[in-house]
């Protein structure tokens, strides 16, 4: 079973992501902030991080930056979820290593394709 | 990276009178989200991000007056309204919007940017792929000939068109 890890500081969000792909056969598990993303990615090597970029103690942007920068992650298929009218945080993002990104509220049938793009389905 | 349109590549420079005008011309800016689409006859440079979503561009060199979409899917899968996130509906829309406006689908030109395959986990063709091959298939059906493109690989990509003269820059990210 794929195994994605969902980082948001929002639990309504983390609910919402977990409602979307519990329809489908994944792993999921979850982080509150950046720090807390990139330890639970190490240890947990998922298939694939859905991260958000706005986010207390480390955001989503330094995160990434330090995902990227270590051997143990740097390959894991990084989907950023960006608020919209945050145009800027999308160029930032695609700099420093994510893949592909999605903006909230959250479409469900976009976010399961691009997934299932990124994992095969 | 730059596309110029198919006038200014062809080797003779606009009359000085023209370029002037041109360079004169203040256009309105407007940031595109995912899933919208905008047509005007005003000029107006736009600009968007594209990952896998593909932005199809229509001009109509004549009258200056263009647009561009920005999808996320291919096909409405009927579960949900009517919207431009999908290419299907997108792409009708933005023909639909241009003609509204006084353009003729016989005389428009195209641009098409995105797609990217970060990743390519299965046999299946991409969700880019598939976005991009969409694309490519209806406006071949409407005989709207592609004249510029920057589709595929695995970077993502900020892309501003201009809808007035189908000028389109590009930055890989």
């Amino acid at each position: 079973m794929k195994k994605i890890l969902l980082v948001d500081d929002s639990t309504t969000t983390l609910m919402m992501e977990k409602m979307v792909l519990s329809r489908a056969r994944y792993d999921l598990v979850t982080a509150a902030d950046g720090e807390e993303a990139v330890e639970m990615a190490t240890r947990e090597q998922p298939d694939l991080i859905l991260l958000d970029i706005v986010m207390p103690r480390m955001d989503g942007f330094e995160a990434c930056r330090r995902l990227r920068q270590s051997e143990q992650t740097q390959d894991i298929p990084i989907i950023m979820v960006t608020t919209r009218g945050e145009a800027e945080n999308v160029e930032q993002g695609y700099k420093l290593g994510c893949n592909d990104y999605v903006t909230k509220p959250i479409d469900s049938l976009e976010l399961t394709t691009k997934i299932e793009s990124l994992l095969g389905s | 990276m730059s596309m110029a349109p198919p006038a200014a590549s062809s080797g003779e420079p606009a009359p000085r009178s023209k370029r002037r005008s041109a360079d004169r011309l203040v256009r309105k800016r407007q940031y595109l989200h995912v899933g919208q689409l905008h047509a005007a006859a005003e000029a107006t440079t736009v600009t968007t991000i594209l990952g896998s979503c593909v932005a199809v561009c229509l001009w109509e060199p004549k009258s200056r007056i263009g647009g561009i979409n920005h999808f996320v899917l291919p096909h409405w899968a009927r579960t949900d309204r009517l919207s431009p996130r999908y290419g299907n509906v997108a792409v009708a829309s933005l023909v639909e919007s241009l003609c509204a406006l006084g353009c003729r689908v016989e005389n428009l030109k195209a641009k098409i940017f995105g797609g990217a395959a970060i990743l390519q986990a299965s046999w299946e063709a991409s969700l880019g792929e598939r976005n991009i091959e969409l694309a490519r298939v209806l406006l071949a059906q409407k005989g709207i000939p592609i004249v510029g493109e920057d589709v595929g690989g695995r970077h993502g990509r900020k892309l501003v068109f201009q809808t007035d003269d189908g000028t389109a820059w590009l930055k890989r990210l």
